[in-house]
Parts: structure tokens; C-alpha cells; sequence
């Protein structure tokens, strides 16, 4: 929690109201955004994402698996977001617990699509080696290393990052293999495909303060905000999820006037995001 | 022989023989047919009941189709030692399910993810300055899933939380939309969930005209949302008026 | 307390609401001396009951048994199992009692109420020992396969009488239950046989030829009591429980013998007198109920 005079707050409401916030940002400018990838040798894919005081790692992990009975043709995606205690000190013990879950379940939200996989941020089908018997599980892991606001953003960044930077390996399949047996794989340890990421969304969320909404809000403005609203936005500039976070009622007009706002912003994220990502990467090859 | 229930063998529920789990075709052009034979735009019929449980402060019990929900309301009442001094009163939401609340055994939803989502949609209508330092508990048993648990189990627990006499800026009706290749039911039921292409949930305050939670999933154009949202809306206002029905008819019935 | 004398202990001066939460335990006495209870009810007489079939669609078999306030809902699901080497031809019974925190303001999330585990345990001792059910009947292959009857009952309003509420809605859902029609396929497993596909699948002889029901031996049926000095109050509220501590649960068949007889400790002692007169208002009480429930 942000300890704040009634000074402070009405210093960060009244120059929200006045589109000069406390950092000098205009209502609709995100902090600067810091890409890095590979930070984790281990994991097929990670990156880190810094948005001011805001810190972030995701890391992606992709084992063979077996399909679901109910969707043979698709692999599967878990996300699992932890926030560590050093982050903040509410969130020691299992003060974490009740956010982690909450930014877990946006995220699945927003990337995993609907419950057919229509719509999903990541091609579910293409996890698919041999169908019902063989397919990719993918692990994404978001850790809160700091933060100063806006988490659910930055982590949605850093997981579309950390997948762009991912490399899952070729697999040959035995064609020997009977219908009932599990058929024998063998997995490159040479040639690597590069994840499809062009469907992964960003994540937009718009704090609502006082009577004008502000996007990347820090802790401070996070502390004065009277409800949020995430939503995802791909690149053709289609809905992918959207979630309210609580707080008081907002009229359904206000709703989708920040969903077009949201898909304006999305846009110089999205390019954004981009480039940061080709510059990292281009940094880590070096 | 109480010694059965110890190490209990492994167990399955007998499937059906024939295995047409797919989902139907129906996105050759021609509209959604729905398993209750219900319209595309219509809801299903609510049957609503205050005061079921006896021993709570306030509570519901709602019944929509196949889904069957208790709510009970207890408090407001002396928050948890742990818990911090605050000015306003503290909201505790949690759901759970009964063990044959779905076909398969034991195979209920994630009852964690429905509690804090009750939990948000609630939090944006109680006046929660009306108790200061205390609890208010609410506390949802889903009897039998039947799709739109989560609807059914805000709806109800709004109403549960008027009969508890808790101050509330308005009733709480929520409703949700599944999104069928081209078609957008409302209300769908769990089959009808299951093969859905995107969902969409609202919540909201219908006298006051505010959405207090809002979710979406899957993939949507401007447009579509919309309708979706429009269509949601009207029907939440109609469930609104059910639910304030609903209260007067038990008033009245203990004024007689 | 200045006075304990009963003809001048406020009684008289305050009004009842407040002498009724101050001085609980008098405020009853007084009500014994009358022999009548709070609610109006003799001491003897348990609360009104009603039971309703079929509550739940998800179940195979269910029922709704409502004693007074006390609501309970039970349901019985059934899956296959492999039974056990020893006994090839038997079906199961898992019997589980949940008080969810909706039935009473004393049980919170996370911290499951201490009485549930004890009334599962009563419960399952009391089904399978008064040979209700043939376990046989459940059997579906010798050896292969035999019906599990998982049994929840859950605790929707608790307001005295658990136990007595608990096992009515069982007796109650077993009656309900309907025993589907399965067949074995080629893999060894049990497949259901849906109506409409009925016919195509006839070729395979169905090991359940019809929906059936449980044929259920003899009924038992249960009175808790509650005993304070020399009185005996049947079916005691939760009011009630809460404030007098010994109780004697006494449960009969259908032909009135004893199944069990449960006194779980308590301050007070029970006269072998009391226990027959516990036995008797039982068989008075269950007649009664099973009139009500016709």
C-alpha cells in the first residue's frame, strides 16, 4: 500500500484532470519500455521487461505432452504468474497468493481464446505433433521481480517476448507406429523452429481516475483509481479479452469508449513492442 | 464394514456408447438450434426465492434451468482478529460446489477464480461505508451446474445480500453471452459453453445504468461486441426487475 | 448472579428477547416446567418433516428431507468400479457428510466443520450395518465390474437433529436411485445405452436390462434426543443443542428393532429409563413421520 497525504492525492487527481501526470506523462503515454531477452539459459524461451520501477521476467518452457481427450489436435498452455516477496511487502507469506492468481486468470484470459480455441493469442493447433497422441505443453512462468503498477501489461509484454524469443525443437515421427501404440519421437537437438507470435496480443489497461482514464498508471495512481479495465487487442485490431478489475460501476458507454481507446493505443504498442523485441534480440545474438 | 470407504478403488462414470462429442456443424450458414430449444435471444426462465436458509442473515436460492444455486449471507460481524483496522466494512466472497454439481464427478471449475470474481462483481454495489470494521460474508454452494454458473451465482447473491438487509446502491444482475461461429446466444447452458467460440459476461447495476464487472474471452470485433453488450444489458434490466419482484413478494408475504 | 431462586429471576421484568439470550438455560427450564418447548411443540415431538425426490438432475438419485429448519440435500452418483478380490460379487458404498459454509454461521471456508467428519462416520456405520442395501445388488460383471454409490449429503441448513435430518435424505435418495442400463464393450469397459440408440446397440446383451431400482431391505430411522434433568426433548433445535449438552441418538428399523444407540458423552448421565422411553417416542415418531411422508 502507498501511503499518501491528501495533498499527494489530489496532486496526481488534479494533473491527471489537467493531462500532465506526477512523471510528467500525458494521460495516454506509457513509460519506457525495456525489452531484454534470454535472460534464462535454461527455459526455450524468456525475456525481461522493465517499464519503469515495474520489473518483470517470463520464461517459457515447452515439453512433450499428451493431448487432451477432449482436443485432440491441439496442444496445451498453462500460465502461472508469481509474484516474490521481494517485489513488495504485502506480498510475503501468501500475501501474493490472491494477485498471482488474479493476473494468472487475466492472462489466460486474454491469450488462451475462447473455449474452442477459437480466437486464442497462440495457435494452439500448431502444438499438435501427432494428433491425440503427441503435442507440445507449454509452461509460461511470470515472475514479479518489482512493481510499481501496471503488472498485468508489462507481463503480458514480457510474455509475448519471451515467445517470440522462444525456439522449440524439430521433432521427426517413427512412421512405423500402430494406431494404439504411443508412437516413437525424436526430438532435434539442432534445428529449432521459431514460435509464430503475430497473433499474440498486448495487454491495455486503462485505470480509471477521477473522470479521465490513464493507461501504464504507477503504484500511486494505481492507489487513487476508482476501477480498471484490461483489455487485449491483437494486431488486426480485434477483441481478444477484456476483464474488469473491480471497483465501482462504469457505465457501459464509458466501457466502449475505452475499448476504442484501448485499440488506438494498441497500435503504437504493438510497433513498439516490436521493435523493442528485434533490438534485444539483435542485442543478445551479439 | 465402515472400513469400505477406506482405500476406494479406482472409480470412472460410465460413458455413453455413442461418441458424438463433436461440435455440431452449424457454421455452414445456418443458425444455432439450442439443446433446450430455447431462442437464440431468450433467456432461460429464473425462479427466484428469498429467506432459504434459516439460519443466515440474509439468503437466496435461484434456480435457472438445469442451475441450481444457494446463497447465504452472514454478518456484517466481527471481521478476523489478523485482520487490520478499516473504515469501511470488509466483503468476503466464496464459492464452491457440490461433488455431483457436474455430469462427471468431482470435475466442478476452478472455485477459487469464481470467489474473487464474486467477489469483484459485488464489491462495486455495497455501501460498504455502512459497516465500518466488520465482515460481511457471502458465502455461494452451487447444487447443480447447469451453464452460467457464474451469472446465476452473482444474480443470486445480490439478492441474498438485499434480504440480508446489507445497504447496496442496486441490485446486481449479471448475464452472459456465448459466441457460436456467427451467432451470439444468450444464457447458454453448459454444452452450449463448451463449444464456444468467445464468452462474454456482464454484470451490472440496472437502475443505475453501470457495469460493475465485465469479462470477455476470445476473439471479438467492435461491432459484435456491441450487440453482445447491448443484448446483455436489456436482459439484465429484465433480470433486475425479476430479482426487485422477487423481495417485494417475500415483504409483503411477511406483512400479511 | 444474586438470584437463583426461579419465581424471582427477572423473568418477570424483562422482556422475553432479552431474558431469552441473557439467561439461556432458564429461559428453557422455565418452558419444561410447562412441558412445552420455545418453538410450541410437547417435549416429546419432533419438528414437521418433508422430503422431495429428485432434486438434483446431475444425480442418479437424490432427494431434498427437511426437518423443521434443517435442510439437507442428498445424492447418490454412481460409477464402475473393479470390486475387490475378496468379495467379487459386491458393489461399494462411499458415504461423505458436508456442512458448506452457506448452513451456518459458525462454519467459514477452508476450516471444515469438526462435526461433519463424526456424522459421516455415524452415517456410513448406521447404512451398511442395518443391511438397507444388498451390496450384491450393485454387482455388474462377477469379478469385472460392480456399481460405486458415492453418496454426498449436504448440509444446507443446520438447525439441530443432523444426524437424524443426514440420514433421512440418504434413506430418501436410495429410494430415488435409478440404476441405468449399461452394457460391456469389446474393451472391457461399461458404456451406458442411451434410449434412442437403443436399438442398434441391442446386439450386445446389456448387463442391466432395465432401469431399476434399489430394493431396499428395511429402513432405519433416527431420533436424536436431548436430555436435561428428567426431561427428554425430541428433535432438538439448534437453540436447543446448543444450551443442554447430552443427547442420546437412538435408530430403529423398519420393524422397530435397534440398529444403533449413540450416547457421545455429554455432562448428563442417561437412566436405562430414559433410553426405553427414547426408544419409544422413536417408534411413535417415525409412524408419525412416515404418515407425513405417505
Amino acid at each position: 500500500m502507498v501511503g499518501l497525504s491528501l495533498g499527494e492525492k489530489n496532486f496526481i487527481k488534479g494533473g491527471i484532470a489537467q493531462d500532465i501526470r506526477t512523471d510528467g506523462r500525458k494521460r495516454l503515454t506509457y513509460r519506457p519500455i525495456f525489452v531484454e531477452t534470454g535472460v534464462i539459459p535454461q527455459a526455450s524461451g524468456s525475456a525481461r521487461v522493465k517499464m519503469g520501477a515495474t520489473d518483470v521476467i517470463a520464461s517459457v518452457k515447452a515439453e512433450l505432452g499428451k493431448p487432451n481427450a477432449s482436443h485432440p489436435d491441439k496442444g496445451k498452455v498453462s500460465i502461472y504468474v508469481d509474484c516474490s516477496p521481494t517485489a513488495e511487502p504485502t506480498f510475503e507469506g501468501r500475501g501474493g497468493e490472491e494477485l498471482s492468481m488474479e493476473l494468472s486468470t487475466a492472462l489466460q484470459r486474454c491469450l488462451l481464446g475462447g473455449k474452442s480455441g477459437a480466437g486464442a493469442g497462440i495457435d494452439l493447433s500448431s502444438l499438435s505433433i501427432v494428433e491425440g497422441k503427441v503435442c507440445w505443453d507449454i509452461y509460461i512462468d511470470g515472475l514479479v521481480v518489482s512493481s510499481d503498477g501496471n503488472l498485468l501489461d508489462a507481463l503480458g509484454a514480457a510474455i509475448k517476448a519471451a515467445l517470440s524469443n522462444t525456439a522449440v525443437p524439430k521433432v521427426q515421427v517413427a512412421a512405423n507406429a500402430s494406431l494404439d501404440e504411443q508412437p516413437e519421437v525424436d526430438v532435434s537437438d539442432e534445428e529449432f523452429q521459431q514460435f509464430d507470435t503475430t497473433g499474440v496480443p498486448v495487454i491495455i489497461t486503462l485505470t480509471k481516475v477521477g473522470r479521465h482514464y490513464i493507461v501504464d498508471a504507477t503504484a500511486e495512481e494505481e492507489s487513487q483509481m476508482s476501477s480498471a479495465v484490461s483489455i487485449s487487442v491483437n494486431r488486426q485490431g480485434r477483441i481478444c479479452g477484456l476483464t474488469k478489475r473491480g471497483g465501482a460501476g462504469l457505465d457501459p458507454s464509458i466501457i466502449l469508449d475505452m475499448i476504442s481507446v484501448a485499440k488506438h493505443v494498441s497500435e503504437q504498442l504493438i510497433n513498439k513492442l516490436d521493435s523493442e523485441i528485434a533490438a534485444a534480440e539483435a542485442c543478445e545474438e551479439e | 464394514m465402515a472400513g469400505k470407504i477406506s482405500n476406494t478403488p479406482a472409480t470412472y462414470t460410465p460413458s455413453p456408447t455413442s461418441q458424438d462429442k463433436k461440435r455440431p456443424s452449424i457454421f455452414t450458414g445456418s443458425d444455432w438450434v439450442r439443446p433446450d430449444g430455447r431462442g437464440l435471444h431468450q433467456c432461460r426462465p429464473a425462479f427466484l426465492r428469498t429467506s432459504a436458509v434459516n439460519s443466515a442473515s440474509g439468503s437466496a436460492y435461484a434456480e435457472f434451468g438445469n442451475a441450481k444455486v444457494i446463497v447465504s449471507v452472514f454478518g456484517p460481524r466481527e471481521s478476523k482478529k489478523a485482520m487490520m483496522y478499516s473504515d469501511i466494512g470488509r466483503l468476503n466472497c466464496n464459492v464452491s460446489y457440490t461433488s455431483f454439481a457436474t455430469p462427471i464427478r468431482g470435475q466442478a471449475s476452478d472455485s477459487k477464480d469464481l470467489s474473487s470474481m464474486l467477489h469483484k462483481a459485488l464489491e462495486g454495489a455495497i455501501i460498504l461505508e455502512s459497516f465500518p470494521k466488520t465482515t460481511v460474508d457471502v458465502f455461494a454452494l452451487v447444487l447443480e451446474s447447469g451453464g452460467s454458473d457464474l451469472p446465476v451465482v452473482i444474480s443470486c447473491a445480490s439478492l441474498a445480500l438485499a434480504d440480508a438487509g446489507i445497504m447496496l446502491y442496486d441490485m446486481v444482475a449479471s448475464v452472459s453471452m456465448s459466441c457460436l461461429g456467427k451467432n451470439l446466444v444468450i444464457d447458454p447452458v453448459s454444452e452450449e459453453e463448451s463449444y464456444q467460440d468467445g464468452g462474454l459476461m456482464i454484470t451490472c447495476m440496472p437502475s443505475r445504468n453501470e457495469v460493475t464487472q465485465m469479462t470477455v474471452t476470445g476473439e471479438w470485433s467492435t461491432p459484435k461486441i456491441h450487440e453482445a453488450m447491448q443484448l446483455c444489458l436489456d436482459a439484465c434490466s429484465k433480470l433486475g426487475k425479476i430479482m426487485r419482484s422477487c423481495l417485494k413478494e417475500t415483504v409483503s408475504a411477511t406483512q400479511e | 448472579m444474586a438470584t437463583t431462586n426461579g419465581s424471582n429471576d427477572l423473568s418477570s421484568e424483562m422482556e422475553v428477547d432479552a431474558f431469552r439470550r441473557l439467561f439461556p438455560l432458564r429461559f428453557h427450564e422455565r418452558h419444561l416446567l410447562e412441558s412445552i418447548r420455545p418453538d410450541g411443540r410437547p417435549l416429546g415431538r419432533a419438528r414437521d418433516t418433508t422430503i422431495s425426490l429428485g432434486a438434483v438432475a446431475s444425480a442418479n438419485g437424490s432427494a431434498l428431507a427437511k426437518i423443521g429448519c434443517t435442510t439437507m440435500l442428498a445424492a447418490v452418483k454412481l460409477e464402475v468400479m473393479t470390486p475387490k478380490a475378496e468379495s467379487p460379487d459386491e458393489g461399494c458404498i462411499a458415504i461423505d457428510f458436508h456442512m458448506p459454509p452457506i448452513c451456518s454461521p459458525l462454519v467459514r471456508p477452508g476450516r471444515p466443520a469438526e462435526a461433519a467428519p463424526v456424522i459421516t462416520k455415524q452415517l456410513t456405520d448406521t447404512i451398511l450395518s442395518s443391511g438397507m442395501i444388498d451390496l450384491k445388488e450393485l454387482s455388474l460383471v462377477s469379478g469385472k465390474a460392480a456399481w460405486m454409490a458415492y453418496l454426498d449429503i449436504y448440509c444446507l441448513d443446520a438447525d439441530g437433529a443432523l444426524f437424524d435430518a443426514a440420514l433421512l435424505s440418504a434413506v430418501a435418495a436410495f429410494s430415488h436411485l435409478q440404476i441405468p442400463v449399461v452394457s460391456l464393450n469389446d474393451d472391457g469397459r461399461i458404456v451406458l445405452i442411451s434410449e434412442e440408440n437403443s436399438g442398434a446397440m441391442w446386439e450386445k446383451e446389456p448387463v442391466n436390462k432395465e432401469k431399476r431400482k434399489l430394493k431396499l431391505e428395511s429402513v432405519p430411522f433416527s431420533l436424536t434426543c436431548l436430555l436435561h434433568k428428567n426431561y427428554i426433548l425430541a428433535d432438538p433445535s439448534d437453540e436447543e443443542e446448543s444450551i443442554m449438552e447430552t443427547f442420546l441418538t437412538v435408530v430403529l428399523d423398519s420393524s422397530f428393532q435397534l440398529v444403533s444407540l449413540n450416547k457421545p458423552g455429554g455432562p448428563g448421565l442417561a437412566h436405562t429409563s430414559a433410553i426405553q422411553d427414547c426408544v419409544g417416542i422413536n417408534k411413535t415418531e417415525s409412524e408419525r413421520t412416515s404418515e407425513d411422508i405417505g
